[in-house]
């Protein structure tokens, strides 16, 4: 076997074929990863915009409150639907198939469809941008969605529906790729815990985007055929549209870190080499996130909701903590005296780790109803959020990126820039995202261009902090650029991970595997002799046994 | 190396148009991916039933007098001819699986031939309701002000799911003709799911606007 694996030369799929049409899992998960990080960049820029007009407490940048509305709108949908969402499907894309040792997703044409809905949907929510913008926020609640608004609105609705129809696409393959395709040797108990984290993804994606699609629907017919389903003078009702968007959109905060999730198991235990503390509960909470994420959805409507309903509410958004820190101790438990190897990847997966844990409090703090009450719509609010979404799932795609490129691409990471990336990142990202705490609580209130002039010190101080971590970006798009082309070659199994997409050479062949791969009987049951041996077994089928990059071939 | 070689693993040799997968597989992961569909469609629809029942609760005036101008003989005509078609295609699919591709092609050409019929009385029951005035949009000059969103949306919405089944019916038919199912009716058993599941929802439809 080992000759046949030797003669073959690794070949990377043409640049040409990432821009046309294709059933492979693995060009359609660099597709989505590279179209959700342009739109990454754009979401960045207007973050950027943003941060600008905020350096005085008066209008400069924009021309009007208005304007400004319509930036942080874009900012938010961009980042949210174009970036984050598609960001997980190209991670879950490329990796998942290979993790379970299979050939391609269950559905192939089903999987470029969905992604083929996205340039389009993009385009539809940007050209808004032209027309009359959408200013009503991501969340697009009437009336200003309905009454006050133009027809960027009506556009950004249609490609919001678009998107929901592509992520349920996407979700039904994953599931029923993970749930039929694994090999007869990996039971549902010894699958990577990427998968897990993909599995109760989708399912939310399955059950909760219809609402968003549902609630879609009736706002299009409010806006272009004249019915009252959301105004109160029509005899609608205005509280209808939050309840069904925050029943998709809360679940849909964890699409947007479960994946993150995942991340952080494989990362932490490949790069500490040692097994994952509470594997099984570790999988359970994925599925008890899910779960319990459904039912939490009124907390983002605590000032306008029935006062009777605030309490039970209050409640289940605090139980929704205990799976996350069953999570964050099995994190914990797992680089807990493991041997730790500080590659940007790891760096990454700790910098994850002491931002969300961050974002996991204020979480618990805002699902406190008094204190709730005191911070609504300020900038403590804004956060919190941003130190889930952004300390939370734009870490874990850091660290998903240096862990998986070499696979990706068959050629290693700068590690140097990467460490320099982090450096930028972290502190960027700390220093812009924690002083809002502090703005928050002093009252600023947030979707505003013109503020308190108290406020200029920190809002500098903060837009200062942005420009770094707008900065930082530039440094990971040279290092991807530049590694692609003159990076190391990477070999097979650069980190000695025991999980099955490194048992096939980088990039895998068009097929994945030559043959049926057998899976090691525990993904992460690294620092025993048996997977030592797996190890080099699968050192000696792809690279005749030449030692890793950075030489450590010891566990 | 032996871990790696599984000589004792191999796929299974019949392939699909993928190449990939074995037809047990595939038919399995059909199977599955529709029921996830279903499942999400049931939440589209759930959203509307709800909006509709809350309105019933709130406005019973208006239902009442609804329910004395929209006519049940056509509704229910209507309602059973979409009941026969789910039975032509039960029909149709154990036609195929007794080796029958005429007869399939009937029965599945009597499944569509129903829901045609069933979207000409939706369109007949529209006309005469809008010559009552009940219209989508809001009116405040009308009785019916509320009413019509809330009737048009879900049936509508309904209707639009039948147009897709008879479509897909017409191409079972162009692809049953070319014999594609003639080892694998896992293509006519999708239709088929989608097909009962539509019936379903308007059952429920039915009752709760037109029954209850």
């Amino acid at each position: 076997m080992a000759t046949q694996h030797e003669a073959e030369t690794v070949r990377r799929p043409a640049l040409s074929e990432y821009l046309r049409w294709s059933v492979d899992h693995k060009i359609i998960g660099v597709q989505y990863g590279v179209a959700a990080f342009l739109f990454f960049m754009v979401g960045g820029a207007m973050a950027m915009g943003i941060r600008l007009e905020l350096w005085t407490p008066t209008l400069d940048l924009m021309a009007s409150g208005s304007a400004y509305n319509s930036l942080f709108t874009m900012h938010g949908t961009v980042m949210i639907f174009l970036f984050i969402i598609p960001m997980w499907a190209a991670f879950g894309n490329f990796v998942v198939p290979l993790q379970l040792g299979a050939k391609d997703m269950a559905f192939p044409w089903l999987n470029a469809f969905a992604f083929w809905l996205i340039p389009p949907a993009a385009i539809v929510i940007l050209l808004g941008y032209f027309v009359t913008p959408a200013e009503a926020g991501w969340t697009s609640y009437p009336p200003l969605s309905t009454l006050f608004s133009g027809d960027g609105q009506t556009l950004w609705a249609l490609g919001a529906h678009l998107l929901g129809i592509s992520s349920i696409m996407g979700s039904i393959n994953f599931i029923v790729t993970i749930l039929n395709m694994r090999p007869p040797q990996m039971i549902i108990w010894t699958m990577p815990l990427l998968c897990w984290a993909v599995l109760a993804t989708s399912i939310i994606a399955v059950m909760a985007t219809p609402f968003l699609a549902g609630a879609l629907t009736l706002l299009l017919l409010d806006r272009v055929a004249g019915t009252t389903f959301f105004d109160a003078s029509g005899g609608g009702d205005v509280l209808l549209w939050q309840n069904i968007f925050w029943f998709y959109s809360h679940p849909a905060v964890y699409i947007m870190v479960l994946p993150g999730m995942g991340v952080l198991s494989e990362v932490l235990s490949i790069h500490c080499r040692k097994p994952v503390f509470g594997y099984r509960m570790v999988g359970l909470s994925s599925m008890g996130i899910a779960f319990v994420g459904f039912t939490v959805w009124a907390h983002h409507m605590f000032t306008s909701l029935q006062p009777e309903l605030r309490i039970p509410f209050m409640i289940t958004t605090m139980i929704i903590a205990v799976p996350t820190g069953i999570k964050m101790f099995s994190w914990l438990g797992t680089i807990w005296g493991g041997k730790m190897r500080f590659t940007s990847a790891l760096l990454f997966a700790l910098g994850f780790m002491s931002m969300f844990v961050i974002g996991g409090i204020t979480g618990v703090m805002l699902a406190a109803l008094p204190f709730d009450i005191h911070v609504h719509d300020t900038y403590f609010v804004v956060s919190h959020f941003h130190f889930v979404l952004f300390g939370g799932s734009v870490f874990a795609i850091y660290a998903a990126l240096y862990h998986w490129f070499p696979k990706v691409t068959g050629r290693m990471m700068n590690e140097r820039l990467g460490r320099i990336h982090f450096v930028f990142t972290y502190f960027g990202f700390l220093f812009t995202f924690f002083p809002m705490h502090i703005v928050g609580m002093l009252g600023m209130p947030r979707r505003v261009a013109v503020y308190d002039p108290n406020f200029t010190d920190w809002n500098q101080f903060i837009s200062f902090w942005a420009f770094v971590l707008g900065f930082s970006t530039f440094i990971v798009v040279y290092n991807v650029i530049h590694s692609y082309f003159r990076g190391p070659v990477a070999g097979a199994n650069p980190w000695r991970a025991l999980t099955l997409e490194w048992a096939t050479t980088s990039p895998p062949p068009v097929t994945n595997f030559d043959d049926d791969p057998i899976p090691f009987e525990d993904p992460y049951g690294y620092g025993t002799e048996a997977s030592a041996a797996y190890l080099d077994a699968v050192d000696a089928a792809f690279s005749g046994g030449r030692p890793t990059p950075d030489g450590n071939q010891a566990d | 190396m032996a871990e790696l070689t599984a000589d004792s693993l191999h796929a299974v040799a019949t392939h699909d148009d993928h190449g990939h997968i074995s037809e047990d597989e595939h038919n399995s992961n059909m199977k599955l991916g529709l029921w996830l569909y279903l499942a999400s469609e049931i939440v589209i629809f759930s959203i509307m039933i709800v909006g509709y029942i809350i309105f019933r609760i709130n406005e019973e005036d208006i239902v009442a007098q609804a329910h004395d101008e929209l006519g049940v003989a056509l509704v229910t005509a209507n309602t059973f001819v979409l009941l026969a078609s789910s039975f032509f295609m039960v029909m149709g699919l154990r036609a195929m699986q007794q080796g029958n591709r005429s007869g399939m092609l009937r029965w599945i050409g009597l499944t569509a031939l129903g829901g045609i019929v069933f979207l000409g009385g939706q369109y007949i029951e529209y006309s005469e309701l809008a010559h009552l005035g009940i219209v989508l949009g809001f009116d405040d000059a009308s009785a019916w002000s509320t009413f019509g969103m809330r009737f048009y949306a879900p049936t509508f919405f309904h209707g639009a799911h039948v147009f897709v089944g008879v479509l897909w019916a017409l191409e079972v038919m162009r692809r049953g003709a070319k014999g594609r199912y003639d080892n694998n009716p896992i293509g006519i058993e999708m239709f088929g799911l989608y097909w009962h599941f539509v019936d379903v929802v308007w059952i429920m439809l039915f009752t709760l606007i037109y029954l209850v």
